[in-house]
């Protein structure tokens, strides 16, 4: 059983902004407990501060102030307003901590001779950054999402998809995929001198240790060179001191670095990510890196010191761009886990045999995927594939649109199977989310994998794979609405298929006692559940009240908190963790078998909430053989 | 094939290359040719071989990832067809290692570039130097200069791209993706000059 490990007092919280703006505001009209006045009170309060601005954008309007000149008058309108207050008051505030920036601590020890002539820029950029919003924020689409909220650690930090959060305000509320993020390079006309650029909220840099830009993540690599030099010079100056520089925290700001050899990596972040969770996206980066271009780049540098990387990666920005995308969304970059598509257990199995089938012919690993989900994968005898490698091989795949048009054989390289050597990768899509990749060392072998395919092809068709992971896709895996905990007449009846039709909301078999908040049973929102043994992860389907994208990003860097804190060694490693804040109840809870990660309404009950958990444990083992991939090729290394 | 957890390092220079099983021909009235497209990163390779396969056109850009495959039988007058399997290759600088993976063993190659980008048809010359040295001794090379459709931008004269194409011995054309300009008549005229099998 979990206990609670530390728990922070609930703050109720009255203001608008840290409430969901796109949940139902109702109240429930049936107040028959204290929690549940205490909600409604909440409510109410929220739906005040919520009805000075309009309706549709009160927690948006940090997404709106935050957008670029490109969007429509109408949604900067909304945005600006109320909060332009807050935005001046919290700046009387924060100008403080600007000063920090220029003589931040942890550099100014030991690198006060470079700071003087070049690195000194970098520090003047990021405090120029605050300085210039300073009078932009209350008159222009400003910049407020930094600090948006008025309250609570946690705050809304975005930094990306601008514009698809936009048309998620238009939307209201309505579940949209990913889809709808626009790929490719954003911005290549900004350079550092940009106030714009000097607003994002999360760069990514890759730099050659002789300080010549390969990646930026917005702006034009050749204008950043003297950005990069700056970057380049505190990492060599720290190491010409014997030492290795990680972390530069400069006010709101982190400078993260990771040195790989020859290439420098650099993330510099005012999203209040934890270190280590900066540092695993900068690792991933490098991994996508390798993955186009093997670990051999190395050589190129020893050849020639200053070679020139960026001619080397061109086109692949938008791969790039999508990892880093994915970081907001994608649980599978903090969880070094994959997740499966929800299939019947014959599905699947019918997928693999036939895998399993080609991978015996000279194929190392065969993967069915449906967009980031495993389907079904095979490997050769005693080949293992890390989940990293499947993110970014997926990720590579699926950004690069060119897979899309036709088959393709292609080098890839596994940084996690092998860094320094290419694979070969057939790959091939079925339809418009469903694609098969082959992975072979032998680089003649297009014409007999086209060949497995066409058998694999027929065989899935035949059996109703295609069809079955469409309908998957449609109805998506494990609905916490599902869930039912009532002990006494229900004890054990949570559907032990996914598959099976749910009873309606509302109907007698749902959990709509005095507990319930808007989403699961006992205020369930959300859950992920990351087997360790299997080293996949299953999450809930999003509902009410993480409806739009924000929402669920805002969920996941929770989440990426506490994993982080769970894994921490200096501290850990815990066993449960039990943490409440304005926004969520956050329970963790770690086995030898398993991490269960929940998030919970904010007044939700304790001992309510870990009964819950134990449900949820319950009901994924009753469902394990439709959400995993069980007896693959055992994963070790 | 015995799989092993590691895997040869790198290797450019192994023999074989992608081949069809059958040797390329099906019988005399039935050819099946192997054609790789070869030239600079965005002078519209994958969008010739769309619109001769497809009949499409898009204008968004999509970086071609290692090389696509794409086949399409042409019929000719003669009432022979030509079945071309086209490998359309990534132009960026990564995979010139890899070029000769997809080119070996080709009966064609379409050399491609920009009539508005010097830079390209300097790298078509590379292109026909490389094939020269290491492509099939008869190869039918073609080269091609696409965009044609954007005149006013042009930079390589037409005399340029013809003289440089008769000394090495190639087929000349200028074509538009875009437009459709040419396309079918690129892929008709090289399927008129491959060589016959002799009729046993």
């Amino acid at each position: 059983m979990p206990s609670d490990s530390s728990s922070s007092s609930s703050s109720s919280s009255s203001d608008g902004d840290d409430r969901n703006p796109n949940s139902d505001p109702n109240p429930d009209p049936n107040p028959d407990s204290i929690d549940q006045s205490l909600d409604a009170l909440e409510s109410q309060l929220a739906s005040i501060s919520m009805s000075s601005r309009s309706p549709t954008a009160t927690i948006d309007d940090e997404e709106v102030a935050e957008e670029e000149e490109e969007q429509s008058v109408e949604q900067l309108t909304i945005g600006n307003g109320p909060l332009n207050e807050e935005i001046r008051a919290e700046e009387a505030t924060d100008s403080v901590e600007d000063e920090h920036i220029g003589n931040n601590s942890n550099l100014r020890a030991e690198a006060s001779g470079v700071i003087n002539t070049r690195p000194s820029s970098l520090c003047r950029n990021i405090s120029e950054v605050d300085e210039v919003e300073r009078p932009l924020s209350p008159s222009s689409s400003g910049y407020a999402g930094e600090r948006g909220s008025t309250s609570g650690d946690d705050e809304i930090d975005d930094d990306d998809e601008d514009d698809n959060e936009i048309r998620e305000v238009e939307n209201d509320g309505v579940l949209e995929s990913h889809a709808q993020w626009v790929s490719g390079k954003r911005h290549p006309d900004e350079d550092d001198a940009s106030v714009s650029w000097r607003k994002r909220k999360k760069h990514f840099f890759i730099l050659s240790h002789s300080g010549k830009p390969i990646y930026s993540r917005y702006g034009d690599e050749h204008k950043l060179a003297g950005f990069s030099a700056t970057l380049q010079a505190i990492i060599s100056f720290v190491e010409n001191g014997g030492d290795r520089v990680k972390l530069v925290r400069a006010g709101k700001h982190q400078v993260v670095f990771l040195v790989k050899g020859p290439i420098y990596l650099v993330c510099i972040s005012c999203t209040e990510e934890p270190y280590e969770s900066l540092k695993g996206q900068l690792e991933l980066l490098y991994g996508q890196m390798i993955l186009i271009l093997t670990k051999s780049v190395n050589r190129c540098f020893e050849k020639n010191p200053k070679f020139d990387m960026t001619s080397l990666l061109g086109g692949t920005d938008v791969v790039f761009s999508s990892l880093i995308h994915s970081f907001s969304w994608n649980p599978a970059t903090f969880l070094h886990a994959y997740s499966c598509l929800p299939l019947a257990y014959a599905t699947r199995q019918a997928a693999g045999a036939i895998l399993q089938d080609v991978a015996g012919s000279g194929v190392l690993f065969a993967l069915l995927m449906c967009k980031h989900k495993v389907i079904s994968l095979v490997g050769a005898q005693k080949a293992s594939l890390h989940p990293d490698d499947i993110l970014l091989l997926s990720n590579f795949i699926m950004s690069s649109e060119s897979f899309r048009t036709s088959e393709s054989f292609s080098p890839i390289c596994l940084p996690r199977y092998n860094p320094m050597a290419f694979l070969y990768a057939y790959v091939h899509y079925f339809d418009i989310d469903t694609y098969l990749v082959l992975l072979t060392t032998s680089s003649d072998a297009f014409y007999h994998l086209k060949d497995s395919r066409i058998r694999i092809e027929t065989i899935l068709l035949k059996s109703n794979v295609l069809s079955e992971v469409q309908r998957s896709l449609v109805d998506g895996g494990m609905h916490i609405g599902d869930l039912i905990i009532d002990p006494t007449s229900r004890a054990g009846a949570v559907s032990s298929h996914l598959g099976q039709p749910r009873p309606a909301t509302g109907s007698p078999g749902r959990i709509m006692d005095g507990f319930a908040g808007i989403g699961g049973p006992a205020g369930l929102w959300h859950f992920i559940y990351r087997s360790i043994y299997l080293d996949q992860y299953v999450s809930s389907e999003f509902s009410s009240p993480i409806n739009s994208l924000r929402q669920q990003k805002r969920l996941y860097r929770a989440y990426q908190k506490l994993y982080t804190s769970m894994h921490d060694k200096r501290i850990g490693p815990h066993k449960t963790q039990f943490r409440r804040d304005e926004n969520y109840v956050l329970l963790c809870w770690v086995t030898q078998d398993f991490e269960l990660y929940a998030a919970f309404d904010p007044l939700a009950d304790k001992a309510l909430a870990i009964k819950i958990c134990n449900r949820v444990c319950q009901w994924v083992k009753d469902v394990e053989n439709e959400i995993f991939l069980l007896g693959a090729s055992p994963f070790s290394w | 094939m015995g799989c092993s957890s590691s895997v040869p390092d790198r290797n450019t220079g192994r023999a074989g290359g992608i081949n069809p099983d059958s040797g390329g021909v099906i019988d005399a009235k039935n050819l099946r040719v192997k054609l790789v497209l070869l030239g600079d990163s965005g002078v519209g390779k994958s969008c010739i071989v769309l619109r001769f396969v497809r009949g499409q056109f898009d204008p968004t850009s999509k970086v071609t990832v290692g090389a696509s495959f794409l086949s399409q039988t042409v019929a000719l007058q003669d009432s022979t067809t030509v079945k071309f399997e086209i490998w359309d290759t990534a132009g960026q600088e990564r995979y010139a290692a890899l070029a000769p993976l997809y080119y070996r063993g080709a009966a064609v190659a379409v050399v491609v570039y920009d009539i508005t980008s010097p830079e390209s048809f300097t790298k078509a010359q590379y292109w026909v130097k490389e094939l020269q040295k290491h492509g099939s001794p008869d190869i039918v090379m073609a080269l091609v200069g696409n965009k044609a459709d954007l005149q006013e931008k042009r930079e390589v004269p037409v005399q340029d791209g013809i003289d440089y194409a008769e000394k090495n011995g190639m087929f000349f054309i200028e074509t538009s993706a875009k437009t459709a300009d040419n396309i079918n008549q690129l892929f008709e005229e090289i399927a008129k000059r491959l060589p016959r099998p002799s009729p046993t």
